[in-house]
This record gives C-alpha cells, structure tokens and sequence, in this order.
C-alpha cells in the first residue's frame, strides 16, 4: 500500500504534474461542475510574442464561487513591459524582476486548474499564451474542457429574447461593460485576480440563467461556450 | 484585493465585526459567494439542515413559513450585512422556515464547521447570536426593552438561556454493569425511556445504553443478549453542568455525535438530556400547532391545544419577530381554531339549509389579536324567500350559534359583554338585513349607531360563503361615500380620546386607584391610532381590515397617510410591542395580563419612543378635527 502511494507520488512527479486529468461527465448539471475561472495579464495582445505578466485564478463549485481559494501570481517578465502595458496594470518593470519565473509557475497553475473546466472572458488570447508557453517549457499543453463567457454571453443575447431590454442596443463585449449591465461591481484597476473575479461573477449569474434556456448539462454548456 | 473586500465588508456585519482581524482572515479564507436570482428559493422548510451561515452582501430575502398548500407566514425580512440559516446549523435540525430571495441576491457563505469554531472560541460570537436570537430583527429601542425586560432573564425558556437542568429528565433509571443486556433492555421497554445509564458498585455513573446500541451492538451483531450490558455500553459519558446552558449541549452533542447527555448537578447525576428533549424546546412552533389544530376531531381535543396559543407569543418574541407578525401570526393560529370549531359544527348539525358566511370583527377583524379577546363574531346568510325555510335556517342558526359559542368559550375566547355574537338572532342576519343596519348607521348617526360602526366596520369573513361578505363590503364603501355627516361623527367621537400627553410633553397618568401612575396602553394609544386609520379607510374606500394593511393600501390614496402614514406605522408596531411584553411579564407573574403601565419604569429611550408615537397621534387627530370641524359642529 505505501509502495503503491510512493509509485503514485513518482508518477505524477515526472512530467511535471502534468498527467491529464480525468475527463468530467458531460451529463453533469451545469450547476454540480468544478470550474476554474481565470485571467492573466499579458505584456500585449500578440498571443505569438507577449507573455504573461500575472496569472489570477478562483475556484467555483457549481455557482458557488470560492472566494477564499484562490490564484494569483505575478510572473517575472519574460518580453520588456511596454509602456502602455505599465498603464493598464500599474506594475512597472523593476517591481515584476522581483517575481518567481514563469517556469516555475506553470506546474504549479496547472495543478490548481487540474479536474476543473477553465472558465475565462477571451479565453482564446489567454490559453494561446499559456498553452505556447507550456509547449515550449514541457512539452506539453492544458487538456481541460474549457468556456468562454464571451461567447455563452453573446448565446444569451440571441436566445433569451430580451437582448434590446437587458443588454442595451450595441453591447460593448468588454468584460467590464457586461459586468455592468449585470451590476456586478468592478474595481478600478485592473488586475489578473480581481478580473478573475469579475468574470466569475458573470459566470456565476449566466449559471443561475442557462437551465430556463434549456443549457443544463455540461455538454449544452460546452456547446454554446466552447472557446 | 478580493479577501481585503470580504474582510471589509465582514467588519460591518455583525456579530463578525466584533472578532479580531486575524481571526477575520481566516474566515475569509474560507467563505465563498453564491448568486441566487430573485424568488429563488435559497432554504426550504422542512429541508435538511444548512450546511452555512450565509450573510447578505447584496439584496434581501423574505423569511417565512409555510403550512397547508398556501398559506404564508412572514416571520422576517433581511437584508445587507445581515444572516440567516444559523439555527439551523447549530441546532443540527431540519430548516425551520423558508427563506426567499426577494431580488437579486448575494450571500457569502461561511461553512459550518468555521461557525462552530467561532463559536467555541469566541465568546462575543456566541454572545451575539444569543442575543440575536431573541432580538436580531428590532430596532436600538427595542432591543434595549429586551435588555432589561425580566421576561429575557430566568424564566427563558430557549436554546440559549434555558439551563439544561430545567429540561432533563429528573428521575434517572439506572442499572448496575452486571445486568444482563435482556435486562437492560426491559428495563428500557418498562419506563419507555430510550437510555438507561449504567452505574458501578459505587453507584456512580460508568457509561450508557441507548436504543442504538441495542440496534447497532446487539441486533445487528447478533450478540447473545445474556451478556452483561457493560459489554455494550457507551463510554465515556459526555457531561454537562446542570447550570450550563442547553447551547452548550448541543454543541457536545454536535461535536461527538451523540444524542445523549448526562446532568452533573453538584457532582451528583441529576438526570439526562437527550437531543429530542433539546429538538422539543426549540419545537413549539406556531406551525406544529396549526397541525395540531387540525388533527383534532373534537372539541374537547382541541381545549389542550388552544390553552397553548399563548406560548407561541412569547416564543415569538424571544426570536424577535415584530410586534404585527406576532399579532398576524397569533390571529392566523386562532382563525384555524375558529374554523376547526365550525367545522366541527357544521359535522354535527349537518349543512345549513341557506349559504352563510360567519365573520368576525373588533381586533379578531382586524388580525390584531395577541391574547385571547373576547368573542367578536355574527353571522351573514343569504337572503330567503320561503317561510318555511326560513323558520328551518332560525332553528338551524340558532343551535348552530350556541355550540358555536360555548365551544369557544371552552377554547378560552370569554363572552362577549355587549352580547355582539352570532348567537345573538340581531346579529345573525340575512344579507338583506345587515345592508339595512349598515346604511341605517350611515344615515342616521346616533352615537350608538356610530359606537356599532366602529366594531363592526372592521368585519372579515372567516368561514362559509365568503362572497356574502364581499357583497356586504363592497355594499358598505358604496353606501359610504360622500357621507361627510356619518364621516364628520366618526370623526368627533374617535377625537375626544386623546393620547396622555400632558402641556409639557408628559405623561398624564391615572391619578389614583387600582393604577395609580399607570396609563392603558390600549384606550389612550393603540385604540385612538386604530380608528384614526379605520376613518381614514372608510373615507377612501378601502376594504381590507387590518390597521396595518390599512396604512399601506392608503398610502397612494390619502394624503394625511402618504404624509404621516409611516410614523403611524412604527407608533403602531411601537405600542403594541410594548404592551404585548407588559402582557407576557404579567403572564410570567401569573397575573392576567393587563394594559395598563407604569410609564416611569419605562428607559429614556422607550419613554422617548412613546412620547413621540402618542405625539403621531394627536397631531393625526388636529389635522382630522381641522378637516371635519364644520361637520362636527353641534355633534
């Protein structure tokens, strides 16, 4: 028994942690699914040449968000901050030297976001640079079903029928213009957590929409969401 | 960033502001967030206990319960930074009430097991929900009469102030070790107790048996029940003090998962406590009495029932509940005994020959009963043309009033002194006849006719033919309008009854006699603020009853309510409240409960309070003498 713990322990050990995580049934209710809702920031908006500046993350269990268990890193720079970059996140270059490197952070990431579907607003850009940068230090690339709120957002827009009333006109698909058409409260400045938390806010209220439109088990989830 | 915003947030909700900051972040390690849209239905009665304590960082929600298919009772409304589903969580109990998202809402939740450590460790923590338990809901004057009030002292009887030795099972029955476990279990199945405590040669306490381990360690083992019961007893006994409070023992049963609890009183077992004797003192809910009302087939079954209405007060009060709740809770409860009676009547006699409706007016009317009042009723039936009939409805009526009233009366509803019951044949009418007093009154304003105006106005339909009353309601505002003469009479003789309020701004209390230096809570205040609102009510043709219900449906309507409707409001609630607790002390003294108080016993703040709501209602009586002062001219 003790042999077959530490053959275990040896096994996820090599490659990082990084062995695939079990698959979720998609028959889950979308309300009984483990999530991970992320956000990182990065040097720019090229997914082939920026890197991540800070990673936040926080666990949901269904709708209920885990205020307490959360991520958040900020990475060593890998790319020179730009200056309008420093604006946004108001982390200037020599503050970011003093950080763990990314290499050191991905193993751990990928540990918390293990067995959870990642949960993001533009995931796209986010899990380009992430996964690029997995690739290059491992080998390797995030496995999780992943959604993109964004997109389970514009879903809503089309199927609820109230897309004039709730969701004004020309809807700015910024994360803080929907944060504020929900009244979820929005801080000032930017950060990879507190947006983490903005969007799992979001998600948290699209949860409580989607089965009165029909979207109850992960798999109707992954369908209107998939990133 | 996010945990700073919990713990900010966390210092302004009590009782979480009292505890160290240390001790805040580890809370908000642990907290996490749900959104629940609103109607959502966030704990259901009946449903299994909450698993957290969830505070309200936005929105609000409706406590309330539930019986029957539709009725409601709402017991509270909550909102930011406030909590709910704690009793639940301690007492291990199923959820007691539902509670409702009323809009949008987000709670924070705060997992069980980190209540129950705040708890152990923090004695503010604890203090708070001890307290808020009985007064989380009332305002700074409130909770400052609950302070001082006796009533909160010795004789509590709830989870947090009763000592366990009130409630344990006094007479002990032991067994020695040796005993056999058939023995044991005989003994057991003798005194039709479920725990039986097993003593040494000494005679002092050594362990227990209770039902599960006869079902778990010898049923279900197949053990030879020849064995001695030292085999299959529970050691180490968990103890408490006999002073301790029940709390206490909840939290040690909670801990060690036990349903059993020994009594320690001056190191001497005093007897045992048992989570259903814990499960009983939190049980006399008003709901397990509306169940116990209608299982009753028989008048004499529900004699014991009714005598218990009165416990509900004052179990209502320790959680706090708003004076108007306690009333509309109070008079929901004797409604369903009323209705039981009719029932039971209708069963016995047979069904009428002609529809009728029975109703009830006064404070009964008006759902705004606590102790039993007297009995307020008449009854309503449809017009006939036959003779025949109608000499068989006048028999019918007659036998069916009087069982009526003497069941009552049973029931603890005494007579009542102007003999305005439905046994009463001027009071038992058909539709026809009642249009004819009501617009007789109106036209012809004696001071007697505007005596009867005043109690019966408040009529509601209780049981039988509803529409009866409708059409007689909505008779009554047709009749009513542009009848300033009938209206400026009302006027008058509801303003002679001024609210004891000297020159100064003092009281103006009883001279002499049995009450010296007492004033009547219920003549000089509650009486004079309920028939300002019901003129006011007539005036507008409103149609519902209640004092309460009256100053919310005129709020639109009547512009001395839309600008003094709110103060009347709390004065209401205010004074009430205060007279409902002099009522329990009297009670708790065994004295029949009164309304008159000594308004120097009174804090400053209460006296300030009561100042203040007497001061509502004299300035609503100068606006009504104001607007009816030519009408009132020679009355």
């Amino acid at each position: 028994m003790l042999c077959l713990k530490i053959f275990k322990k040896q096994a996820e050990g090599t490659g990082m942690g990084l062995k695939p995580a079990p698959a979720i049934d998609l028959s889950t209710p979308i309300d009984m699914c483990p999530y991970v809702v992320i956000d990182t920031e990065l040097t720019g908006l090229n997914p082939k040449k920026d890197s991540i500046v800070s990673m936040g993350a926080l666990k949901m269990s269904g709708g209920r968000i885990e205020v307490g268990n959360f991520y958040y890193r900020v990475v060593a720079p890998e790319t020179e901050l730009t200056g309008s970059s420093v604006v946004i996140h108001g982390i200037t270059p020599s503050e970011a030297a003093e950080w763990p490197d990314i290499e050191m952070l991905l193993p751990e990431f990928y540990d918390y976001c293990k067995n959870s579907i990642i949960v993001g607003h533009f995931l796209n850009l986010d899990m380009s640079v992430i996964n690029r940068e997995m690739r290059r230090l491992t080998g390797r690339r995030f496995e999780n079903l992943s959604v993109d709120t964004y997109k389970i957002y514009e879903w809503i827009k089309v199927h609820s029928g109230d897309s004039s009333r709730h969701f004004g006109a020309n809807g700015n698909g910024d994360l803080f213009s929907i944060a504020k058409k929900y009244q979820i409260r929005t801080s000032e400045a930017h950060n990879a957590l507190t947006d983490a938390f903005i969007t799992a806010q979001l998600f948290q209220r699209f949860l409580s929409r989607l089965p009165g439109l029909g979207v109850r088990t992960l798999n109707d989830l992954k369908r209107i969401g998939k990133h | 960033m996010i945990l700073e915003d919990v713990i900010e947030f966390l210092k302004k909700a009590p009782p979480f502001q009292f505890l160290d900051e240390s001790v805040l972040k580890t809370v908000a390690n642990s907290i996490s967030m749900e959104f629940y849209p609103k109607d959502t239905l966030i704990l259901k009665q009946d449903g299994p206990p909450s698993e957290s304590l969830r505070i309200i960082k936005k929105g609000g929600v409706k406590v309330y319960m539930q019986s029957g298919s539709d009725d409601e009772v709402v017991i509270d409304y909550r909102g930011e930074g406030e909590n709910f589903g704690f009793l639940s969580i301690v007492g291990k109990d199923k959820v007691r009430s539902n509670v409702k998202a009323v809009e949008d809402t987000i709670c924070y939740l705060v997992d069980k097991d980190t209540v129950l450590r705040l708890l152990n460790s923090n004695p503010v923590f604890t203090e708070y929900f001890l307290k808020s338990h009985l007064d989380k809901y009332i305002d700074k004057t409130y909770r400052e009469m609950h302070g001082k009030s006796l009533f909160y002292g010795g004789s509590d009887r709830l989870l947090f102030t009763t000592q366990v030795g009130d409630i344990a099972a006094k007479a002990v029955i032991t067994t020695t070790d040796n005993t056999s476990i058939q023995e044991a279990a005989q003994i057991m199945s003798k005194h039709k107790i479920s725990s039986l405590i097993v003593t040494d040669g000494k005679d002092l306490p050594v362990g227990i048996v209770t039902d599960r381990d006869l079902r778990e360690k010898v049923v279900a083992k197949g053990r030879d029940v020849d064995e001695p019961v030292k085999n299959i007893m529970s050691i180490p006994l968990m103890r408490v003090d006999s002073k301790d409070y029940c709390f206490e023992a909840v939290l040690k049963m909670i801990k060690h998962n036990i349903h059993h609890i020994l009594v320690i009183k001056d190191g001497k077992l005093q007897g045992v406590i048992t989570n259903h004797d814990l499960m009983l003192l939190q049980g006399t809910s008003p709901l397990s009495f509306s169940k116990d009302i209608e299982n009753q087939q028989t008048i004499e079954g529900l004699i014991p029932v009714s005598k218990r209405i009165n416990s509900v007060v004052s179990l209502l009060l320790k959680e706090g509940a708003k004076a108007g709740n306690i009333a509309k809770i109070i008079s929901e409860l004797n409604d369903r005994l009323v209705k039981k009676i009719l029932a039971i009547a209708e069963k016995k006699f047979g069904a009428s020959p002609v529809p009728y409706c029975y109703i009830v007016f006064g404070s009964e009317g008006r759902k705004e009963q606590t102790f039993k009042t007297d009995q307020d009723n008449a009854l309503i039936y449809a017009d006939i043309t036959s003779k025949e009939i109608e000499a068989e409805a006048n028999k019918y009526f007659h036998e069916f009033t009087l069982f009526v009233r003497e069941s009552l009366l049973k029931c603890g509803f005494p007579l009542c002194q102007a003999d305005y019951m439905a046994s009463n044949p001027q009071w038992r009418r058909p539709l026809s006849e009642w249009k004819k007093y009501f617009s007789r009154w109106i036209s012809t304003p004696t001071p007697e006719a505007v005596l009867k105006s005043l109690i019966f106005f408040d009529f509601r339909p209780l049981y039988g033919e509803f529409g009866l009353a409708e059409n007689l309601r909505d008779y009554l505002i047709k009749t009513l309008k542009g009848q300033n003469v009938f209206l400026a009479r009302m006027a008058s003789a509801i303003t002679k009854n001024r609210p004891p309020l000297g020159f100064l701004k003092t009281f103006i209390v009883e001279k002499s006699g049995e009450h010296k230096n007492e004033l009547n809570l219920k003549f000089r205040g509650i009486g004079p603020l309920v028939d300002i609102v019901r003129l006011f009510a007539l005036e507008s043709g409103v149609s519902e009853t209640s004092t309460i219900e009256r100053i919310k449906a005129l709020k639109e309507k009547h512009p001395v309510i839309k600008e003094v409707g709110d103060e009347l409001e709390q004065a209401f609630e205010f004074i009430t409240l205060l007279r409902i607790h002099h009522q329990i002390e009297r009670i708790e003294a065994s004295a029949e409960p009164d309304n008159f108080i000594n308004p120097g016993t009174l804090s400053n703040l209460e006296k300030k309070s009561l100042k203040e709501s007497f001061q509502v209602i004299s300035t609503a009586q100068d606006i009504i003498i104001e607007q009816y002062k030519p009408g009132m001219v020679g009355s």
